[in-house]
C-alpha cells in the first residue's frame, strides 16, 4: 500500500496544483450577470466547476454564461485539469497492473494467510515431482502443507492442484532465510520443513537455515550424493533421503523379497491399494542398463545382496571388479545379446533418458519375452507411456521420495514397522499376506492402514476390561461388532507396548495392555467398525462374552 | 544540498505560516480573515501531506499523521464556511468563530509538524 502511494506522489501533487490554480483563476476573474452586474464566482462554485470539468462530465457554464475572459481561462482549466486527472488515474492503474507490484501484493497476501493458519502444517520447498506427489499424499491423510517454489509456472501448477484445502503458495527463493520465515517456519504450528528441490546445495541451505531459525523444527531433505548426505547428517538433519539409494534398495528388494516389496509399496503409497506380488525366478542373472550414480548404487546393492548381474554402461566402471560389464547403452539388440539376455531373468532400464529406457525395454522384451522389467522414469511428463507399458516395476524418483517421506510423516508406527520389515524373513511376510487374504475371503477390496492407541481417548470401551478376568486379547478387537461376530478383514502389523517393546506381526492370542499402540492393515473402511467397537463398552463386553463362550 | 529536502521543508513551513496568517485577528470578525489565504493554506497543506507519504520510518508516520489532522481541520472549516455562504447565505459571528477555531486547531497540528521537522534536523549527524 505504501509503495502505491509513493509511486503516486507526483501525480497527486500535479492534481492538487492544477486544481488549485484553476479554482483560484475562476474565483479571481470577474463574471457578468445577465443584468450586467459584475460578480465573482465563490470558491464552492469554482471547485464544483473544476471538478466536473476535470472528470470530463461538463455540466456547462454556471451560474451565468461566461464572459470571454472567463472562457479563455476555462480553456486552460479544461486542458490542464483533464490531462492531470487522466495522468493520475493512469498512474494508479499502471501501478496496480505492474507485474512486480502484483507479485509483491500476492506474496504479502500469502504471507499474511500463512501466518493466520490455525492447523499444523509442513513446509514443502520445491513443487517438482516429489513435492507435488507428497502434498497430494499428505492431503489424503489430512495433513496440510505450505509450498515454496521460485518458479512462477510451477507455482501456477500448484495452484491448480486438486486438494481438499487451499494450498498456500509462496513464490520466492527457497534458499533465502527470509522466505522460510515468511513461510512460517518459526510458528509453533510448523511441524517440519521438507527440502525437496532437485539441487543438493539448495536443500542443504534450507536445512542449515531451518536449524538456526527454528531449531525444534525437523528437516527432511532430499540428497543425491553421499557427500551431501554426510554433510546434512553432520548437523542432525532428521531425515535424509537419497533417491538413488532408495531406488537401488527397492530393486534388490523386489528380486530377493517380492512379498516384502509388495507389502512395503502398498503401505507407503496411498495411491496403491492392492497388493500384487511379482513372481520372480530365483536363478539367472539381471541386466542393469545405467550410467552414473544410479549405476553405482545399483551395482553396490546387487553386490551386497549377491544377485548375479551384468552392467551395460557407456562408460567403464571406475573400480576393476569381478562382475561382468558390456559397453553400450542397451538400446541395440546386439549389446543386450552380449549381456546374455536370453539367459537373464530381468532387466533394469535406468538411463537418464526416458526414450532410451523405453527403447531398451522394448528391445529386451522382443529378445526375451519372459524378462522381468524394471523401468526408470525420469520426467513426470513421460508417465502415460510408462504407466501403460506393462512393466513389472517403474522407478519414479519423485514418487520414491514422496513415499519415503510420507511413511515417516503420517504415523511414526508405520516407519517403525518398515524398519522391522527390512530384517524380516520373507516366509513370515508371505504368511502375513496369505493370512490377510484368508480374512478378505474372495473379495479384493482396496487396502489401507491406520493406527490405534489403547487409551481413554481412542478406546474408552476397551480400557475397563484390561485388568479383569476377561483379559481381552488382540483377536477380540478384530471382530465385527455385528450380530455374527465374524472376524474383520484386518490384521495387526505391529504392536508397541507403552515401555517401547516392539511386537511385529503379533498373534491373535496376544494379551492387550493399556497404552498399546497398534498398526492395523486391511480392507479400507474396516477401521470405522473397529473404532465403533472400541468406543462402546457394552458392545465390547458382548463381543468378549460371546467369544469366551465359543472357546470354552 | 538535497532539492527534495528543500521542497519538503518549504511546504511544511509554508503550511504553518499561511495557517498562522489566516488565524491571527479577532476570532469572529470576517474582515480579519482572508478567504484567499485560507484557500492557499488548504492547498499547501494538501501538498505537504502528499510529500510526506511513503516515508515508512516512525517519524515519517507521525509527520504524515499531523498533516492528515491539519487537512481534516481545514476541510471541515472550508465546508462550514462554504455552507454558510452558499446555503444559508450569511456568515454569522458564530460561523466565523468555528471556522477560525478549526483553522487554529489545524495550526497546532502544523506546529507539531514543524517541531518534528526541526527535531529531526538537529539530530542529523554532520
Amino acid at each position: 500500500m505504501w509503495l502505491l502511494l509513493l509511486e503516486l506522489r507526483t501525480p497527486l501533487i500535479t492534481l492538487v496544483v492544477t486544481y488549485s490554480i484553476s479554482v483560484l483563476g475562476l474565483v479571481l476573474i470577474p463574471g457578468v450577470t445577465p443584468d450586467g452586474l459584475v460578480y465573482h464566482l465563490s470558491f464552492l462554485d469554482a471547485f464544483y466547476l473544476v471538478s466536473y470539468t476535470a472528470t470530463t462530465i461538463g455540466f456547462g457554464e454556471i451560474p451565468h454564461p461566461f464572459t470571454p475572459s472567463q472562457k479563455l481561462w476555462m480553456l486552460f482549466v479544461m486542458y490542464s485539469t483533464v490531462i492531470a486527472w487522466l495522468y493520475s488515474i493512469g498512474s494508479v492503474l499502471a501501478v496496480l497492473s505492474d507485474p512486480a507490484f502484483r507479485r509483491l501484493r500476492s506474496y504479502q497476501r500469502s504471507v499474511s494467510r500463512i501466518h493466520g493458519i490455525k492447523y499444523p502444517y509442513w513446509i514443502v520447498c520445491g513443487f517438482g515431482g516429489a513435492g507435488s506427489q507428497l502434498i497430494r499424499f499428505l492431503d489424503q491423510s489430512g495433513i496440510r502443507c505450505v509450498m515454496i517454489d521460485s518458479d512462477v509456472t510451477r507455482a501456477d501448477a500448484a495452484r491448480l492442484s486438486d486438494l481438499s484445502y487451499e494450498l498456500d503458495i509462496l513464490v520466492g527463493d527457497v534458499a533465502e532465510p527470509q522466505t522460510l520465515v515468511d513461510a512460517g517456519v518459526q510458528r509453533a504450528l510448523c511441524r517440519g520443513v521438507l527440502a525437496l528441490t532437485d539441487q543438493d546445495q539448495v536443500n542443504l541451505t534450507v536445512a542449515t537455515n531451518t536449524r538456526i531459525l527454528a531449531p525444534r523444527v525437523p528437516v527432511y531433505a532430499r540428497s543425491a550424493t553421499d557427500a551431501n548426505t554426510r554433510n546434512l547428517r553432520s548437523f542432525d538433519t532428521e531425515v535424509v533421503i537419497d533417491p538413488f539409494r532408495v531406488a537401488a534398495r527397492s530393486v534388490t528388494q523386489l528380486i530377493r523379497k517380492p512379498n516384502a516389496f509388495a507389502l512395503y509399496h502398498e503401505l507407503v503409497d496411498p495411491d496403491l491399494n492392492q497388493i500384487d506380488v511379482v513372481d520372480i525366478p530365483t536363478s539367472g542373472h539381471w541386466i542393469i542398463c545405467a550410467t552414473g550414480r544410479i549405476a553405482e548404487t545399483m551395482v553396490e546393492a546387487f553386490v551386497r545382496e549377491q544377485i548375479p548381474f551384468c552392467l551395460v554402461s557407456s562408460t567403464a566402471p571406475e573400480s576393476e571388479s569381478d562382475w561382468f560389464w558390456v559397453q553400450g547403452v542397451g538400446t541395440e539388440a546386439q549389446t543386450l545379446r552380449e549381456a546374455r539376455i536370453h539367459e537373464a531373468v530381468g532387466i533394469v532400464a535406468g538411463t537418464n533418458d526416458d526414450g532410451d529406457n523405453l527403447s531398451i525395454l522394448l528391445t529386451a522384451q522382443s529378445e526375451n519375452p519372459k524378462l522381468v522389467t524394471v523401468a526408470r522414469r525420469n520426467k513426470p511428463t513421460s508417465e502415460p507411456v510408462f504407466g501403460q507399458g506393462h512393466f513389472n516395476f517403474v522407478l519414479r524418483e519423485g514418487r520414491i521420495i514422496a513415499q519415503e517421506m510420507y511413511a515417516r510423516i503420517t504415523t511414526p508406527l508405520l516407519h517403525q514397522f518398515l524398519g522391522q520389515l527390512e530384517i524380516m524373513p520373507e516366509a513370515l511376510v508371505d504368511g502375513i499376506i496369505k493370512k490377510l487374504h484368508v480374512r478378505l475371503g474372495a473379495e479384493r477390496p482396496e487396502l489401507a492402514h491406520f493406527d490405534l492407541t489403547l487409551d481413554s481417548d481412542e478406546a474408552p470401551g476397551v480400557l475397563p476390561f484390561l485388568h479383569t478376568a476377561m483379559a481381552p486379547k488382540l483377536g477380540d478387537l478384530l471382530v465385527d461388532p455385528g450380530l455374527d461376530h465374524l472376524s474383520m478383514p484386518l490384521i495387526c502389523l505391529l504392536l508397541i507396548r507403552l515401555n517401547g517393546d516392539l511386537v511385529p506381526f503379533p498373534g491373535d492370542g496376544l494379551q492387550l495392555e493399556e497404552g498399546d499402540r497398534l498398526l492395523l492393515w486391511g480392507a479400507m473402511g474396516a477401521h470405522h467398525r473397529l473404532h465403533f467397537l472400541v468406543r462402546r463398552e457394552d458392545l465390547f463386553e458382548t463381543v468378549l462374552a460371546a467369544r469366551r463362550q465359543t472357546t470354552a | 544540498m538535497n532539492t527534495q529536502r528543500v521542497w519538503f521543508a518549504f511546504f511544511i513551513v509554508l503550511a504553518l505560516t499561511l495557517n498562522f496568517g489566516f488565524f491571527v485577528g479577532d476570532i469572529d470578525n470576517p474582515h480579519h480573515h482572508n478567504p484567499y489565504e485560507f484557500f492557499f493554506a488548504l492547498v499547501v497543506s494538501l501538498i505537504a501531506t502528499v510529500l510526506k507519504i511513503g516515508d515508512r520510518s516512525h517519524l515519517g508516520a507521525v509527520l504524515l499523521a499531523t498533516s492528515l489532522v491539519a487537512d481534516l481541520q481545514l476541510i471541515a472549516a472550508a465546508v462550514i464556511w462554504g455552507y454558510a455562504t452558499q446555503v444559508t447565505g450569511e456568515v454569522s459571528v458564530g460561523v466565523m468563530a468555528s471556522v477560525v477555531s478549526l483553522a487554529g486547531g489545524a495550526m497546532l497540528a502544523n506546529v507539531t509538524s514543524v517541531v518534528l521537522l526541526i527535531a529531526e534536523t538537529i539530530q542529523l549527524k554532520r
